[in-house]
C-alpha cells in the first residue's frame, strides 16, 4: 500500500513534467521564430513524432493489430471519419485478438 | 472570429476525439483501480496530468516504494511529442497575453493541435485548441470516473487486445495531418523509416524518437531551402 503523501508527490511530479513538455516547446519555438523559413519545419515536427511512435508500434504489432491499423488508414483516407475509423479498428482488435492472439 | 467563439468552435468540432478519449479514460480508470490507487487520487491524476499515454506509463511503475525518478522519466519520454506540438503552435498563439498563454497551454492536446491546422485562418488558434482541450478534459474525467466505478464489472472482461488503441488513435491524427498538408510528406516518411531502423538495432525509446525526429526535421529544412532557391 502506498501512503497518500507519496502518491500526491508522484502526481504532482507527473503534472509538472507534463506541463513543462507542453510549455517548453512553445517558448523554445518563440525564440526560434526569427529564423527565416522555420515555420514549415516546426509544423512538420508533430507528424515526425507520430511516425517515430507509430512505425515501431506497427513493426511489433500482431496480425490483428496491423490489420486494425490498415483499416484505420483506409477509412481515414476515404472518409476522414475518426469515430468510424477508431471503432472499426477497435472491433478488428477485439475480434482479431480472439482468433490470432495479441503480441 | 473572437477567442470565445473559437473556443466554442473547438468544443463543437471535438466530438470524434471526445469518443476516442472516452474509451481510453474507461481503460485508465480500470487500470488505476487494479493498481490500487484510490478513486479520488486517480481522478486528481487525470485532472492535473491530463495525458493518457503518460498516465498509463506511470501505472507500470506504481508500486511501493514509488520510484519517483523512473515515473518522471517515463512520463517525460512519452510526453516529449508535446514539445513538438508546442513548437508547431509557435506562430499561432500571437495576440494573447503571456499569462493567458501560460495558463491555457495546460490544455494543449494532440487532436486539438492537429485539427487546428485544418481550420479557417480567421479561427483563433489558442481559443480553438483550448476549447478542444476542455472537451477532451471533460471526456477524460467522466470516463476515468466511469472506469473507476465499474472496475469490478470490467475486470472480468479481457481488454488486453485494446492496448493497441493508442497507436490507432495516433494513426487517425497522422492521417488528418497527411491529408491537410500542402507540403510533400517526405520528412514524415523519412522519420518513420529512421524510427524503424533505430528500433531494429535495439536503440532505447528516447533515441528512436530523437533520432527519427532529427532526420525528419533535417529533411524538412532541406526541402524548405530548395523551395527558397
Amino acid at each position: 500500500m502506498i501512503d497518500t503523501p507519496h502518491t500526491l508527490t508522484a502526481i504532482a511530479v507527473m503534472a509538472v513534467v507534463v506541463y513543462l513538455t507542453r510549455a517548453t516547446g512553445y517558448f523554445v519555438g518563440l525564440q526560434l521564430r526569427h529564423i527565416r523559413g522555420i515555420q514549415p519545419v516546426l509544423e512538420a515536427l508533430p507528424g515526425c513524432a507520430f511516425m517515430a511512435i507509430l512505425a515501431p508500434a506497427a513493426r511489433q504489432g500482431s496480425v490483428s493489430e496491423i490489420v486494425a491499423m490498415a483499416c484505420v488508414i483506409l477509412i481515414m483516407w476515404r472518409s476522414n471519419n475518426v469515430v468510424l475509423a477508431t471503432c472499426t479498428g477497435l472491433a478488428v482488435l477485439l475480434i482479431g485478438g480472439h482468433y490470432f492472439g495479441t503480441s | 472570429m473572437t477567442t470565445s467563439q473559437s473556443l466554442l468552435h473547438g468544443i463543437r468540432t471535438s466530438a470524434d476525439y471526445f469518443l476516442s478519449t472516452f474509451i481510453f479514460g474507461i481503460m485508465f480508470g480500470i487500470t488505476a483501480s487494479a493498481a490500487g490507487i484510490d478513486d479520488w487520487q486517480a481522478m486528481l491524476m487525470s485532472a492535473s496530468v491530463f495525458t493518457a499515454s503518460g498516465q498509463f506509463a506511470a501505472l507500470e511503475f506504481w508500486q511501493a516504494p514509488l520510484p519517483l525518478g523512473t515515473i518522471a522519466l517515463s512520463v517525460f519520454l512519452v510526453s516529449t511529442r508535446n514539445i513538438l506540438l508546442g513548437m508547431a503552435m509557435t506562430y499561432h498563439f500571437d495576440g494573447h497575453s503571456l499569462g493567458r498563454r501560460i495558463v491555457w497551454l495546460f490544455l494543449l492536446n494532440d487532436p486539438g493541435v492537429v485539427n487546428s491546422f485544418r481550420q479557417d485562418p480567421r479561427v483563433d488558434r489558442l481559443g480553438y485548441v483550448t476549447g478542444y482541450g476542455i472537451s477532451m478534459m471533460t471526456s477524460w474525467l467522466c470516463s476515468t470516473f466511469l472506469g473507476l466505478s465499474g472496475a469490478q464489472l470490467f475486470a472480468s472482461l479481457d481488454l488486453g487486445a485494446v492496448d493497441f488503441a493508442g497507436p490507432l488513435v495516433m494513426t487517425t491524427m497522422m492521417m488528418l495531418f497527411f491529408k491537410a498538408s500542402k507540403a510533400p510528406p517526405t520528412p514524415w516518411i523519412a522519420s518513420g523509416l529512421a524510427a524503424l531502423s533505430l528500433f531494429e538495432i535495439g536503440s532505447p525509446d528516447y533515441l528512436v524518437l530523437l533520432g527519427s525526429v532529427l532526420i525528419g526535421m533535417s529533411l524538412a529544412i532541406f526541402q524548405q531551402r530548395r523551395r527558397r532557391d
